[in-house]
């Protein structure tokens, strides 16, 4: 259903020109949930929002590359093209759910323009329709509190509200840029779950964009792993955790805490610092923190290729592929 | 037990640092700043050269016929009396500099020290005070403040600059108390009580040179400021008491330019815009780099 | 009713800012004010004629009674009559006030209306050439001293040596048609200065506005940015542009028809009040500072209680 090609966009900054994603080329199928995994600042918002068209420019570019929705190239359309998309076809919900609603808006009004936006619904129906989403999200009372300002309500009945408006007009698409980080524990998971049933419920595809592989591992059917503005690793989510191929990928799984039978000393790190995007240096980025680092890992970038178990890997040296 | 200087020295480094090898650099590369900075440079060589006496001395002396053309030997004409206007323009250029600099560090000092003293003792009955006061003072129309001490000092000279500092210096007093609040929660003025600093101490040493970017900018703001009201309070009457500025000239010219004649109106709002321009350019461009939210 | 609750509390907390405002009048007008005693009396005075004078006007009494007396004249609006043409000041004040809000209304809203406009699109079209030429234009607007405007608006407009569309000065009005040949040019002069520093400062907010996440959250929905402009980031810029509007008002009012009125000789209070401050009338000038004083406070209390109108987060409370 979507299908993105070679994607690169670029940032103009005080230390010059600086890609943040670099020739990303990844796929999504209708109904599907796959996760964008990677550590802050490795392009994976940058992504989510390169797929709406709404990459801040200035100072950022999409320099190539293609963004197909069931086939049509999203690149090639004009703004007013675009927008007809945005929020109908495909919607994206953001990390912090205490800013990213308009605080002198009622939640009312913020719905019902979106819903009228794209649908020829009048006032009094748009209402009905926002009221019936706010209730299918999870909301108590949704007729008394559509009129409440969203500094009236809870972190985690803000992120409600934002999803109800993600899916009011059923888009095919959801893209949810760390939906529950910026909540606590317990309505992380209650946030979690809806988005889980819901996606049952309206057929769509998700992708969930997140620095937390727990998150993925409980929702997601596929990942792809994001490093430095490159994908790294894609795989089923099965494989991934059970045999990842990446060093970088196995890095991450290792520092996920988790209830051990033993005690250990420390949680495991990658060690090392993600390198400054601005001044990346040659072959694999990863290279310098790579624990199976060798001579020509620092000469030639590695490329995704196909694996076993329809995953694919950009290493030189990759980990074996476990099997049962 | 006495806490080793090194320590102290290293604690308490102030939270900018690098901010001004930072602003440095950016405000090399602001070309609009560079020119205002260089024509400001260039006022200030003609003031001094007013103040030293190396021109523009016959300011004051009949050296023409009345409203003179424009001529080699009076650039700007002469007025009606037949005093050379380029001359008089020239010498208003040091009673601008004058004004401006009093005003900018005496209401700039005013308003560090009063808007520090607020902010470190902030929710206190000395905050409140200055509070007060800034709320007073931002309540009487600043025309009219100018009048009304200058009318209970007897028409003094200083009654323009007495009503200039204690109006100016409200706005930087608000911006270093808000800075202040925040400087205070700051560890290095944690680790200064630490070691028994007295508070007035630990305002002045430690606090206080860390708003000096703020202190700067509102420096040259209150400069411009001070010129610009100038023009305005000459004509009205309660400006420049004696010598002679650009506001007094087109106060002159008010007279003239219905008669057709523009010379003393040209060159005084010509020479004045030109400052006033070039400080704003300088002003913004120092503004920019300064700002600790645009250093990335 | 809980809005008349919270306007008295603000009420009652602009006392002291009354208080503060009266009696620094009060010090500078009154207290060390010139002394009259000698200006009202005939060559060689007595004693007893001295003492007589200073009993007239107050000076005999001590400090907190005349505070006091000043307050009650600002209260009951009774100042006494002019020195220079014996009216009473408040039949004065109450003649050449609406002149002045006739004369400085238009140039008022048109320059706010227009800065926010220009605002508007300046922060929409960020960076572009558009954007760079309105800042260009109001830093130079910046720079133009409000007097130096008049004067250069008054000669392109007026005179005889630009156009002659208009008046030189005076205020002669019979009809809707005289009223805009009079108004017009010292509008202009207005707008132009006034759009300088409105641009700019309401360019700065709508940009920040404009940098914050529910903006990008409506682009993301689909929002044409005509209407993310209009009515997304206008209505989150209600607080700093009410700030300013309100804040500007005794400025414009006073200072503002103080020049306009003294250049093209308009019998408006900026007129009355520049008279009063070239002849020391003191009955006037203690009038006039120590109203709009009270009505810059009033002014602030105001603006308090749109907050709360313009924006649902402000509490009441």
């Amino acid at each position: 259903m979507l299908e993105v090609r070679d994607l690169a966009v670029e940032f103009d900054t005080e230390h010059g020109r600086v890609r943040a994603v670099n020739n990303v080329s990844f796929s999504v199928n209708a109904g599907e949930v796959v996760g964008l995994v990677g550590e802050s600042g490795c392009g994976k918002t940058v992504t989510g929002l390169s797929l709406l068209g709404l990459v801040p420019s200035p100072p950022g570019k999409v320099v190539h590359g293609e963004i197909l929705l069931d086939g049509d190239d999203l690149l090639k359309l004009d703004e007013a093209g675009m927008r007809r998309i945005r929020g109908s076809e495909v919607s994206m919900i953001f990390q912090e759910p205490m800013t990213a609603l308009n605080p002198v808006l009622t939640v009312g009004y913020q719905m019902t323009e979106v819903l009228r936006l794209h649908k020829s619904l009048s006032q009094q129906q748009a209402r009905h329709a926002a009221i019936d989403m706010l209730g299918i999200v999870g909301i108590p009372a949704p007729s008394k509190r559509i009129d409440e300002y969203p500094h009236e309500m809870s972190g985690g009945m803000r992120q409600r509200v934002m999803i109800a408006m993600a899916l009011s007009c059923g888009p095919k698409l959801l893209i949810a840029d760390e939906p529950t980080t910026a909540l606590d524990v317990t309505t992380q998971a209650q946030v979690l779950d809806e988005i889980v049933r819901l996606q049952h419920q309206f057929e769509m595809a998700v992708i969930l964009i997140t620095h937390d592989l727990g998150v993925v591992a409980q929702t997601c059917q596929r990942a792809l792993v994001m490093y430095c503005g490159q994908l790294v690793e894609a795989a089923p989510i099965n494989s991934l955790f059970a045999s990842p191929l990446h060093p970088y990928t196995q890095g991450l799984i290792g520092s996920i805490p988790r209830i051990r039978e033993h005690k250990i000393e420390r949680l495991p790190v990658i060690e090392g610092m993600v390198p400054d995007i601005a001044a990346l240096p040659d072959g694999c980025h990863f290279a310098d923190r790579c624990n199976r680092v060798q001579a020509d890992c620092h000469e030639r970038s590695p490329v995704l290729t196909p694996s076993a178990d329809a995953g694919a890997v950009a290493c030189w040296h990759p980990l074996e592929p476990q099997h049962d | 037990m006495a806490a080793a200087p090194e320590t102290i020295a290293r604690v308490a480094a102030p939270p900018h640092q690098g901010l001004w090898s930072k602003a440095f650099h950016k405000f090399c590369r602001d070309r609009a700043g560079l020119v205002g900075l260089w024509v400001v440079v260039l006022y200030a060589i003609v003031a001094l050269g007013v103040w030293l006496g190396l021109w523009a001395s016959d300011w004051a002396e009949v050296t023409g016929p009345k409203w003179g053309p424009v001529s080699a030997e009076h650039w700007f004409g002469t007025n009606l009396i037949g005093q050379d206007i380029f001359a008089r323009a020239l010498y208003s250029t040091r009673t601008a500099f004058e004004l401006g600099l009093v005003v900018a560090v005496l209401s700039t000092f005013v308003g560090a020290v009063l808007g520090a003293f607020a902010g470190f003792f902030s929710g206190g009955w000395i905050d409140e005070l200055v509070l007060w006061f800034m709320g007073v003072i931002d309540s009487i129309p600043f025309y009219l403040l100018v009048a009304a001490i200058a009318f209970s000092l007897g028409d003094s000279p200083y009654a323009m600059y007495i009503a200039m500092i204690a109006t100016f210096w409200v706005g930087t007093s608000r911006l270093v108390r808000g800075e202040v609040i925040k400087l205070k929660e700051l560890e290095f003025v944690e680790a200064a009580h630490a070691i028994g600093l007295s508070e007035v101490a630990i305002i002045f040493r430690h606090i206080l040179p860390n708003t000096f970017h703020i202190l700067l900018v509102q420096a040259t703001i209150t400069f411009v400021a001070a010129i610009k009201s100038e023009v305005i309070l000459s004509f009205l009457g309660i400006g420049i008491q004696d010598g002679m500025s650009w506001g007094l000239m087109i106060a002159e010219s008010t007279i003239e330019v219905l008669a057709g004649f523009f010379n003393n109106f040209i060159a005084a709002s010509l020479l004045m815009f030109g400052l006033v321009m070039a400080f704003n350019m300088f002003s913004d461009a120092l503004q920019d780099a300064l700002d600790p939210r645009s250093v990335r | 009713m809980e809005l008349l609750q919270y306007t008295l509390r603000k009420l009652i907390a602009g006392i002291p800012l009354i208080f503060g405002v009266t009696f620094i009048s009060f010090l500078l007008m009154v207290y060390f004010g010139p002394d009259k005693t000698y200006d009202l009396l005939g060559k060689n005075p007595t004693e007893q004629q001295i003492a007589e004078i200073r009993s007239e006007l107050g000076y005999d009494q001590p400090f907190v009674a005349r505070y006091f007396n000043y307050v009650t004249e600002l209260a009951t609006l009774n100042f006494g009559r002019s020195e220079s043409t014996g009216e009473k000041v408040s039949d004065l004040l109450a003649r050449t006030i609406p002149v002045s809000l006739a004369l400085v209304t238009p140039g008022f809203v048109l320059g706010n209306l227009f800065g926010v406009l220009l605002a508007l699109f300046a922060a929409s079209r960020r960076g572009s050439w558009v954007d760079k030429t309105i800042m260009g234009c109001s830093a130079v607007g910046m720079s133009i001293s409000f007097l130096i405007a008049i004067i250069a608006f008054q000669l392109v407009f007026s005179s005889s040596y630009g156009l002659g569309w208009f008046p030189v000065r005076g205020w002669n009005i019979h009809s809707p048609l005289d009223y805009l040949r009079y108004v017009t040019v010292p509008t202009l002069a207005t707008v132009f200065v006034a759009l300088g520093y409105n641009t700019r400062f309401y360019r700065a907010v709508i940009v920040e506005e404009l940098s914050r996440d529910h903006v990008r959250t409506a682009k993301a929905f689909g929002v044409s940015p005509a209407k993310i402009l209009s009515v997304h980031v206008l209505k989150n810029c209600a607080i700093p542009i009410i700030t300013r509007v309100v804040f500007s008002i005794p400025f414009i009012v006073i200072s503002g028809s103080l020049l306009l009125e003294t250049y093209f000789g308009i019998p408006g209070v900026g007129k009355v009040a520049f008279d009063a401050i070239t002849t020391g009338n003191q009955p006037v000038l203690k009038a006039v500072v120590g109203l709009t004083a009270v009505l810059f406070v009033l002014a602030q209390i105001l603006t308090d209680i749109l907050y709360r109108v313009a924006d649902p987060r402000v509490s009441l409370n």
